[in-house]
């Protein structure tokens, strides 16, 4: 561990910035430009820490949906344009392990943010499958487990906008927002 | 031969494009340039404008917009300045267009000059509604401005510089637009925003009438002078479309002057001064549509950073604000069957 850490570092380079830096500099639009570039490192100072852990949950939470979708398609009643759950099962399982740097057994930020852009587009595909014009004149038992699989789409986006609200609107900046 | 300033070279610049506009002029003079406060699309300097006409002395305050080098929105400064020309002197209040330079010729990008008009549109001041203020009047004069820029003419305005809309299509019109703008500068598939667009087009509604929309009709974009708006400023996203949009894009939380007039009452007014209906379900509409158009602008501001177009600081982190805004589109959505589409 180094001290200090990555959070404390830039969290001093904003207070200097704002204290010393600031005061010497008129209004105008150089001083809004230096103001907002403090409030940048403030906000990566806050999160810095959480963007890794916030990936992993996220591709976690995003693979166990999809497993789950998978498992709801194999009872056959609804059919997904272009998704074969088998196929998709497998590329789930595989790219779980290829995440993982091979020399320490905890994932690489880069595979994590790979894997993650992988994910959302399998999200993307599930999305477009389940409003394909077909779907919507199929049978009873279909349309009731494509609800279903919209449902859970919905709940899962819920949970990763939750979590990306932590890393892009920590408390202290929630209230600017609102 | 010392350094020009960035001030001398305007000043420069500006005596000889009103040179050019002004071939009659003599003697013009440019004093006071200073910068303004402005949007991430362009930047604005005010000017003292003084010339000789005829041996009769002329002078006027004057405001300089260039367009940014890239922004938030590929904008077109050119129709901006056509629209503020076409409603001088229709009841909505804007400031005077003057003269512009559509290529660049003069001010290395698009720019035009404007009647200075008196007034603040300071956004945190309106929201505080400080001292010697009445933000509820000023929401209330809101109300009846977009009353008066919803029942305008606009055939006979002469505004065929914007696309055709029609009330069928109106809703289907932005969707595809702000969805072309979506999948060109996401940085990745964000299948949140994509089930956003298909729920959108799912659920499209009829116009009840098409009017002049001013696009980002908001406190903020509002020149204000005691208790009474001025100048609807900032027209960069002016369309024919349906005119609940602005109704529904004055009400987002960012800027909402719920605080001081509820959005039930702003309706209701401007319902009395338009004779137009507010359909609840077409304002949810267009609601749910400004959440994800803002989550756009922001995007594509970020975009230009990210692509090293634009070096402006306040877009740069932009991408970060668009989960709120998604977040609130999925607060908002209600679980309503898709309405039958029309065929746009």
């Amino acid at each position: 561990m180094t001290k200090p850490s990555i959070g404390e570092l830039l969290n001093g380079v904003a207070t200097s910035l704002r204290e010393s830096v600031l005061p010497e500099i008129p209004s105008g639009p150089t001083r809004r430009q230096l103001q907002v570039a403090i409030a940048i490192i403030r906000r990566v100072a806050l999160v810095w820490d959480k963007v890794a852990p916030y990936l992993y949950l996220d591709n976690k939470d995003i693979e166990q949906t999809a497993i789950r979708i998978c498992a709801l398609l194999d009872r056959g009643q609804v059919i997904l344009e272009g998704i074969d759950p088998g196929v998709l099962r497998r590329r789930l399982n595989e790219k779980e392990m290829e995440s993982r740097s091979p020399q320490i057994d905890y994932p690489m930020w880069d595979a994590l943010a790979a894997r993650n852009i992988e994910l959302q587009q399998i999200l993307v595909n599930f999305q477009e499958a389940l409003h394909a014009p077909a779907l919507q004149t199929a049978s009873v038992p279909a349309r009731a487990d494509r609800d279903e699989i919209a449902a859970m789409l919905q709940a899962l986006f819920r949970r990763m906008l939750a979590r990306e609200l932590e890393v892009n609107a920590p408390p202290n900046r929630a209230g600017r927002l609102a | 031969m010392p350094p020009v300033s960035p001030m001398e070279d305007l000043a420069v610049r500006l005596r000889e494009f009103l040179a050019s506009k002004l071939p009659e002029a003599s003697e013009i003079r440019i004093d006071n340039i200073a910068p303004l406060t402005a949007g991430n699309a362009r930047q604005v300097w005010q000017f003292d404008l003084r010339w000789i006409d005829q041996a009769a002395r002329r002078q006027m305050s004057c405001v300089l917009m260039r367009k940014a080098k890239a922004g938030q929105l590929e904008t077109d400064l050119d129709r901006e300045f056509r629209i503020v020309d076409a409603l001088w002197g229709s009841g909505v209040p804007v400031a005077q267009a003057l003269w512009i330079d559509s290529d660049g010729r003069w001010f290395e990008r698009p720019s035009f000059i404007m009647e200075k008009i008196a007034g603040s549109s300071d956004l945190q001041s309106l929201l505080k509604g400080g001292p010697g203020q009445d933000s509820r009047q000023i929401a209330l004069d809101m109300a009846a401005v977009a009353a008066r820029l919803h029942r305008l003419d606009y055939e006979r305005l002469g505004v065929d510089f914007l696309p055709p809309a029609r009330i069928e299509c109106a809703a289907a019109q932005q969707v595809q637009y702000w969805e072309s703008l979506f999948l060109k500068h996401r940085m990745e598939p964000h299948p949140v925003m994509v089930s956003a667009f298909i729920w959108l087009k799912e659920h499209q509604p009829t116009a009840r009438r098409i009017s002049i929309v001013h696009g980002d009709f908001r406190f903020g974009n509002l020149l204000y002078e005691g208790n009474r708006i001025n100048a609807l400023l900032d027209w960069e996203m002016v369309h024919l479309g349906d005119p609940v949009e602005d109704i529904a894009w004055a009400y987002r939380t960012l800027w909402s002057p719920q605080a001081f007039l509820s959005l039930d009452e702003f309706v209701g007014r401007y319902t009395q001064l338009s004779g137009i209906q507010v359909d609840p379900e077409t304002l949810r509409f267009y609601r749910l549509l400004g959440e994800i158009k803002h989550s756009i602008i922001s995007l594509t501001g970020a975009r230009s950073f990210a692509d090293g177009r634009t070096r402006n600081l306040f877009l740069a982190d932009r991408a970060s604000t668009i989960s709120a805004y998604l977040m609130q589109f999925l607060d908002w959505l209600p679980g309503s069957e898709p309405r039958s589409k029309a065929s746009c």
